[in-house]
């Protein structure tokens, strides 16, 4: 009940029907290599919109994300190439140490905006904005403009500084071996459905899952039935930047580097991903699933337009017009809806506006 | 000028219009006539239908059967823009200007003088400043609508309808938010417009003020219209007779105990600015206390603050003889005071919520371990509650938003049952809501108070509280005005009480 019309039925219809037909028409899509570098591709994108739609089914927003990414990566680089940290912890120590890093700076970014959306109550579509612009230029403070990461050959801890990226790579570009697949299943997916299953879990089972429906459902509401508005809302943007983290974590050690400008734009493609797995801005709407299929989508689409040679621009176009179709249908839904509840004549709502 | 028009045709005639709401018959079978250059006033209490009647009107809902006429020629407004149309201007009681617009554009709104698209602003300068001169206003019509008091938005919007050149202006509690030599000023001003031959619809429970600008009156009560005539014709007397009428009796629920148990809750000069100041009551266990009064005398706001969801500014509160200041209402729960909102829709449920979901809200914490909610207690416990208020049918899972408003009136009330409260604020509690459901949250109110809760009842509803209550308290204007014990409470010296003049005496 908590996911749009949409979600629950012409999404997953959609994202069937797409991969049926491109597995028809385009040479080499079926194969398990290709369905598994979906899965890779998406990954990225579907840990930011499983965070992202923690805020927005409490009718917020979250601009801030795609800067976190690369606030949080430049920052996990350095701590994974840091002389002081290798020498203390070893390679493996500093791949633990930067993802630790990289996840507890976006959680601290998500703090921030949170509390200012909580305690000060501005509009989070501001605060978040603001902290766009604010993360992306510390990560350009931080490293000077310049990626963090592979190491000067003349540098005396470069073999160490190389394991350690080599490290933090088996996870962000790793591959578990699995029978009948060659190139192995990709580490990023697998955190990927572990996160899906994790959120699923929070949202549905757990009283903080709870009051993230009812703030985003009815915040006035929730605050007379004793629900502390604020801390789910500090939670909710922390979530967020925490996801971001982690997405910033597996950028950095697929990549071997964590650049300034990484995650530009990625703010709005997990929105979009959000958006078509039935999210709804105005809140108390969506769920992990949706999520899920919505970054499924985009990513099969990419991948199918990929193969058959189709320019990036014309993905781009292709994207809006899904974005665009999945709320139309959504629309189109409701208003089915609400003719079946006028032809029983229940009248959905029972409207006592009288005087 | 009356005089003369009088005989002529009405310039607007509503004829057996009736308007049905799920549940709620809020006009039935209605006849109203404005006649050119006479005031109307249009009287009732809260929920008697005058709002729905200004809506028909203005085109804003459309009647279920009936008909309207401008002029003798039938007429049917599908949308506001009709009526516009037609010559109706209705002016709300929220004002409908656009705050960052200047008085002169919101005057011309949706009209604005202009060639080839380019906004002619010299002549909408000169029309503003023609339309508000002849108001009397003084203020420039440059300023952005949300610099101006609320009168002077009012003369905008006054203002509006005569540049539209409107025949019939209604006025929906206009002086509700208004000083008295504002007051004045409108009533300076609605004469002006009768003098150009505009009809005025003029909506008010203040009596007095009926009183001085009506020349004619329609009373309303449970949406059907039991008075209409002249002014003269009817006296104070009569009038309130009218408005509180006798065809409503409720049953009245005695007490189980025949004396109240202990005091729970007392408060002692209670204030908050611009709300209400030097509030005392007394709240006992086994009693129910009616809250009587108009809209805007307070009451909402003294059960806010003891609910914890907005600060006093002076007073001091005990909870079982202990200090008692909540700081929010999480923490008035926390004390088992809760309070139970007018508004279920907007502040009573979250409906997109299900039932079950909804009504585990406040307490979720007793079914969770580790934060993970146990999915078979939570159930449990939300089906004795929903049995417990008797919601028909129990359907948990069903969301919120899709039951009627008395069954979401029983899941707000299961949702508190459940949170074991000790002292419930219920604000309007079956408003909106059929009588046969009435009387059934009647029982179940009674019954919460025999169980040894402390019960306050906000209503406008003058039979229901004398039905209800062991013990009346009536505001006005932001202070007690008058206790009442069941025994002494009529509805003639409860509405006495609550109208600003003495006029009901």
């Amino acid at each position: 009940m908590k996911t749009r019309a949409a979600a629950r039925f012409g999404v997953p219809l959609a994202l069937a029907g797409l991969v049926v037909v491109a597995g028809v028409f385009i040479p080499g899509f079926m194969s398990r290599a290709n369905l598994a570098t979906i899965l890779l591709h998406v990954s990225i994108n579907g840990i930011l919109a499983l965070g992202s739609i923690f805020v927005i089914i409490t009718a917020g927003i979250d601009l801030s994300v795609g800067s976190v990414v690369g606030l949080a990566g430049v920052l996990a680089a350095s701590a994974l190439t840091s002389s002081t940290v290798l020498r203390l912890f070893g390679p493996a120590g500093a791949a633990v140490l930067a993802a630790l890093v990289g996840i507890g700076a976006g959680a601290l970014v998500g703090l921030v905006n949170g509390s200012i959306v909580a305690r000060l109550g501005v509009a989070p579509f501001i605060v978040t904005l603001a902290m766009m612009t604010a993360a992306r230029g510390a990560a350009r403070l931080v490293t000077g403009g310049v990626p963090i990461g592979f190491p000067d050959p003349g540098d005396p801890l470069y073999a160490r500084k190389i394991a350690a990226l080599d490290a933090l790579h088996a996870v962000g570009g790793g591959r578990i071996p699995v029978p009948g697949l060659p190139t192995g299943f990709p580490v990023p997916a697998i955190v990927m459905l572990a996160l899906v299953a994790l959120a699923g879990f929070v949202l549905t089972r757990t009283r903080f899952g709870r009051h993230v429906y009812a703030v985003g459902g009815n915040e006035e509401a929730s605050r007379l039935s004793g629900v502390s508005v604020g801390w789910v809302k500090l939670g909710v943007y922390a979530i967020a930047g925490a996801s971001a983290g982690l997405a910033a974590v597996l950028l950095v050690g697929q990549l071997r580097s964590g650049g300034p400008d990484a995650g530009m734009l990625y703010e709005l493609n997990a929105i979009a991903a959000a958006v078509i797995g039935g999210t709804s801005l105005f809140g108390g709407i969506g769920t992990a699933w949706g999520a899920l299929t919505g970054a499924l989508l985009i990513g099969v689409l990419n991948n199918g337009l990929d193969l058959i040679g189709v320019q990036a621009f014309w993905q781009e176009i292709a994207k809006g017009i899904i974005i665009l179709l999945a709320v139309l249908f959504d629309v189109w839904m409701k208003r089915m809806d609400a003719r079946r509840w006028r032809e029983k004549g229940a009248g959905g709502d029972d409207g006592a506006s009288t005087s | 000028m009356p005089a003369s028009s009088a005989s002529a045709t009405p310039l607007l005639a509503v004829t057996g219009i009736t308007k049905r709401f799920p549940g709620v018959l809020a006009l039935n079978a209605v006849d109203f006539t404005v006649r050119a250059g006479r005031v109307h006033a249009l009287v009732g209490e809260n929920g008697a239908g005058k709002s729905t009647l200004l809506k028909v009107v203005a085109g804003a809902e459309r009647p279920d059967a009936g008909t309207l006429a401008v002029d003798g020629r039938p007429v049917r407004f599908a949308a506001p823009r009709d009526a516009l149309r037609a010559g109706i201007t209705v002016i709300y009681q929220e004002l409908s200007l656009v705050p960052a617009l200047s008085a002169d554009a919101n005057i011309f709104l949706g009209m604005e003088p202009s060639r080839h698209g380019v906004l002619d602003r010299r002549a909408t300068a000169r029309g503003a400043a023609d339309a508000l001169r002849a108001l009397g206003a003084d203020f420039d019509p440059a300023t952005a609508a949300r610099d101006l008091s609320v009168a002077e938005q009012q003369l905008v919007e006054l203002a509006r309808a005569l540049a539209r050149d409107a025949r019939l202006i209604a006025l929906d509690e206009p002086t509700a938010a208004l000083s008295h030599p504002e007051t004045e000023r409108l009533f300076t001003q609605i004469r002006e417009l009768c003098g150009r031959g505009i009809g005025v619809v003029f909506v008010s429970h203040r009596l007095e003020e009926v009183r001085r600008i009506a020349d004619d009156i329609t009373v309303l009560r449970d949406g059907r219209c039991v008075f209409t005539g002249p002014a003269a014709a009817v006296d104070d007397a009569a009038l309130i007779r009218h408005m509180v009428g006798r065809d409503i009796e409720y049953v009245r629920l005695h007490p189980a105990a025949s004396t109240p148990g202990p005091v729970l809750l007392e408060g002692r000069n209670l204030t908050r600015h611009r709300a209400f100041t030097n509030v005392s009551l007394v709240l006992r266990r086994g009693e129910i206390v009616g809250l009587a009064g108009l809209v805007g005398a307070g009451r909402t706001e003294v059960a806010r603050c003891i609910a914890g969801v907005d600060p006093l500014d002076a007073g001091s509160m005990l909870l079982s003889g202990a200090a008692y200041h909540p700081s929010s209402p999480r923490e008035a729960i926390g004390r088992r005071v809760v309070y139970l909102p007018e508004n279920r829709k907007t502040q009573g449920l979250v409906l997109g919520l299900s039932v079950r979901e909804n009504v585990t809200l406040p307490t979720l914490a007793r079914f969770a371990r580790w934060g993970v909610v146990r999915a078979e207690r939570e159930r449990t416990a939300a089906t004795q509650q929903v049995r417990a208020v008797d919601l028909r049918p129990p359907a948990l899972e069903r969301e919120a938003g899709t039951l009627s408003g008395g069954n979401q009136q029983k899941v707000v009330l299961a949702k508190w049952l459940l949170a074991e409260a000790d002292v419930l604020l219920f604000d309007e509690p079956t408003r909106g809501v059929d009588i046969a459901t009435k009387t059934e949250l009647h029982r179940v109110i009674r019954s919460l108070a025999d169980a040894g809760k402390a019960v306050l009842v906000i209503s406008s509803e003058l039979p229901e509280v004398l039905a209800l209550a062991d013990r009346i308290l009536v505001m006005c204007e932001g202070r007690i005005s008058g206790e009442l014990s069941a025994a002494e409470a009529t509805a003639e010296r409860v509405l006495a009480l609550a109208l600003p003049a003495s006029h009901a005496a």
